[in-house]
């Protein structure tokens, strides 16, 4: 498949920083995929989302070098508002990207920026809501909602504008597990049913990686691992830049030591489980 | 601050006056607001209020506005004494002070029954220009957040020892800087995040923006802003040229 997004030996510093946030940055997703990228805090993974949707060079200026493409046109050359309707950016805190005073409006609010006539606006925003099961909460207030609503409705904000890349910051940071879990559950089901490409910062790896095609670990802006989730946590490297390797990998590597169960990656409890049942056997 | 949140701030509600077109409401607000600046007696005054408590009835806010007034009964007090002392005429103070309180009842009157959505409405049919609507709905619609983000920062600095409650008044403002500087630090951040999340939903892409609610004044609408405005009419009339002056 085609690649969505192609990331070309990108360099970014900012203006009052004398270290570059990003170096020499190489990526490409193909359409379709979802994409993992963790490392320690400041290495810079949000500046990266920053570059694929534009932000970074249009809004942040700064030293710039390399090239972003997002089906197939170049970012430094697309303007904010072309990018905006290809690019869906979730960021880490809800609370600051809900604008308006009711759910259905906020939701509007790209597409009214965009001068979509009203009908189109009206079937788009319920098309959202119907995607993210808040139609409900339409005429409800920011201050209405809980912390999982409020991350609902800002992602519904961005699915209107029906982008083909969502690219996601942190996005269970502020949510307790279940509401986290519920969260990852949406990100597989668009993916699923729409074909969207997701680009996801988290450090929560044991909810994404059965999800995740592939998992990118940064560190101090370079790009430094990256395979498939089994790959880069089995690799013996992926702990040495901080990223967290799931408890079920732990326990397996300690059964497996005591010659309990076969020394198998395993990601997920169901895999873990099933091991152990066919070891006692 | 209180008095302030409870006679302006809108909540939810279904009254026939809530259903009414903003900018009805507001040129009602504004002929009550005018028609207490017209009058000079304070008999005269008294059917201002009752008129304004008669609408308050009819949108079902009896009580809030019962407690705005209540809570501007200290501001009215001050004028008025300040008024005996330099006019040293009773029924001029007495006008005065309830003057202040029948202007703070037309104004909250609106803002009570107004919801935020509505006064974006109101100031877009007065062409105002896009940025600064969209600040003023930021600017609402953080209220609440700031707020709770106030609360939690008191709370934090309480339990690091921070005596809030302790002190004169110039001691208690000086403790109010460990809450401020967090507080201006937040905002700071909250609006560099702001900023990027419109400008990554297209804010600004185009002149003049849709949206996705239409609102449109009714018949019933038109009905009752000409019945306001023979209202007044014929008040202001019956002001200078019916009704007996006594004062001013
Ligand atoms: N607006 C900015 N101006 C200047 N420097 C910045 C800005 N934003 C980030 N930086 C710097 O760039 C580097 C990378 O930051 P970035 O926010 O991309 O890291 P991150 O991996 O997202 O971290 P975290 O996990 O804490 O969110 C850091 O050294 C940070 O201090
Ligand atoms: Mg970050």
């Amino acid at each position: 498949m085609a690649n969505i997004l192609e990331i070309e030996g990108l360099s970014f510093r900012y203006p009052d920083s004398t270290r570059k946030a990003v170096v020499d940055f190489h990526l490409a997703v193909p359409e379709g995929e979802i994409v993992v990228l963790a490392g320690p805090s400041g290495c810079g993974k949000s500046t990266l989302l920053r570059a694929v949707n534009g932000l970074i060079p249009h809004m942040y200026s700064g030293e710039y070098s390399g090239d972003v493409r997002v089906g197939g046109a170049s970012v430094k050359s697309s303007t904010m508002t072309d990018l905006a309707q290809r690019v869906g950016f979730l960021f880490q805190n809800p609370e600051n990207q809900i604008f308006m005073f009711t759910v259905e409006r906020d939701i509007a609010f790209g597409l009214e920026n965009l001068g979509v006539p009203r009908p189109e606006i009206r079937s788009r925003v319920d098309e959202a809501m119907g995607l993210l099961g808040i139609g409900e909460l339409a005429l409800r207030a920011p201050y209405e909602l809980s912390d999982g609503q409020k991350q609902r409705v800002a992602l519904a904000g961005v699915l209107a504008m029906r982008p083909r890349l969502v690219i996601l910051d942190e996005p269970t940071s502020l949510l307790d597990p279940k509401t986290a879990a519920e969260l990852v559950g949406i990100v597989a089901k668009l993916r699923l049913d729409l074909g969207m490409t997701f680009l996801v910062v988290e450090h929560r790896l044991d909810l994404l990686v059965k999800l995740a095609d592939r998992l990118v670990v940064m560190n101090e802006g370079k790009k430094v691992l990256e395979g498939t989730p089994r790959e880069v946590l089995f690799g013996g490297e992926a702990e040495a830049y901080g990223v967290s390797v799931p408890a079920v990998t732990k326990v397996q590597k300690l059964l497996a030591s005591d010659g309990l169960v076969r020394e198998d990656e395993l990601l997920s409890a169901q895999e873990l489980a099933a091991a152990v049942r066919s070891a006692e056997a | 601050m209180m008095w302030l949140s409870g006679g302006f701030i809108f909540r939810r509600g279904t009254s026939v006056y809530h259903r009414l077109d903003p900018r009805v409401k507001l040129l009602i607000s504004s002929l009550m607001f005018v028609t207490t600046l017209l009058v000079r007696s304070l008999y005269e005054l008294a059917m201002v209020i009752a008129f304004m408590v008669a609408v308050a009835a009819v949108a079902t806010v009896l009580r809030r506005v019962a407690r705005t007034m209540a809570l501007t009964f200290i501001f009215s007090t001050v004028i008025f004494v300040l008024n005996l002392i330099v006019t040293k005429n009773l029924e001029t103070s007495a006008l005065y002070a309830v003057r202040f309180v029948a202007i703070v009842v037309s104004t909250s009157l609106f803002f009570i029954t107004t919801s935020p959505d509505e006064l974006e409405q109101v100031m877009k049919t007065f062409r105002l220009p896009r940025d600064v609507v969209f600040a003023f709905v930021t600017a609402v619609r953080f209220i609440p957040v700031m707020m709770l983000d106030t609360l939690q920062i008191m709370d934090a600095q309480k339990s690091r020892g921070l005596e809030l409650e302790k002190g004169n008044i110039i001691r208690r403002v000086r403790n109010m800087i460990p809450v401020l500087i967090p507080l201006v630090v937040n905002s700071v951040v909250r609006s560099g995040e702001l900023a990027e999340a419109m400008e990554s939903r297209a804010y600004g892409a185009v002149r003049r923006p849709t949206s996705l609610v239409e609102y449109k004044a009714s018949w019933a609408d038109k009905v009752v802003a000409f019945a306001a405005v023979a209202i007044f009419v014929l008040t202001a009339y019956s002001f200078y040229f019916v009704l007996p002056t006594t004062v001013l």
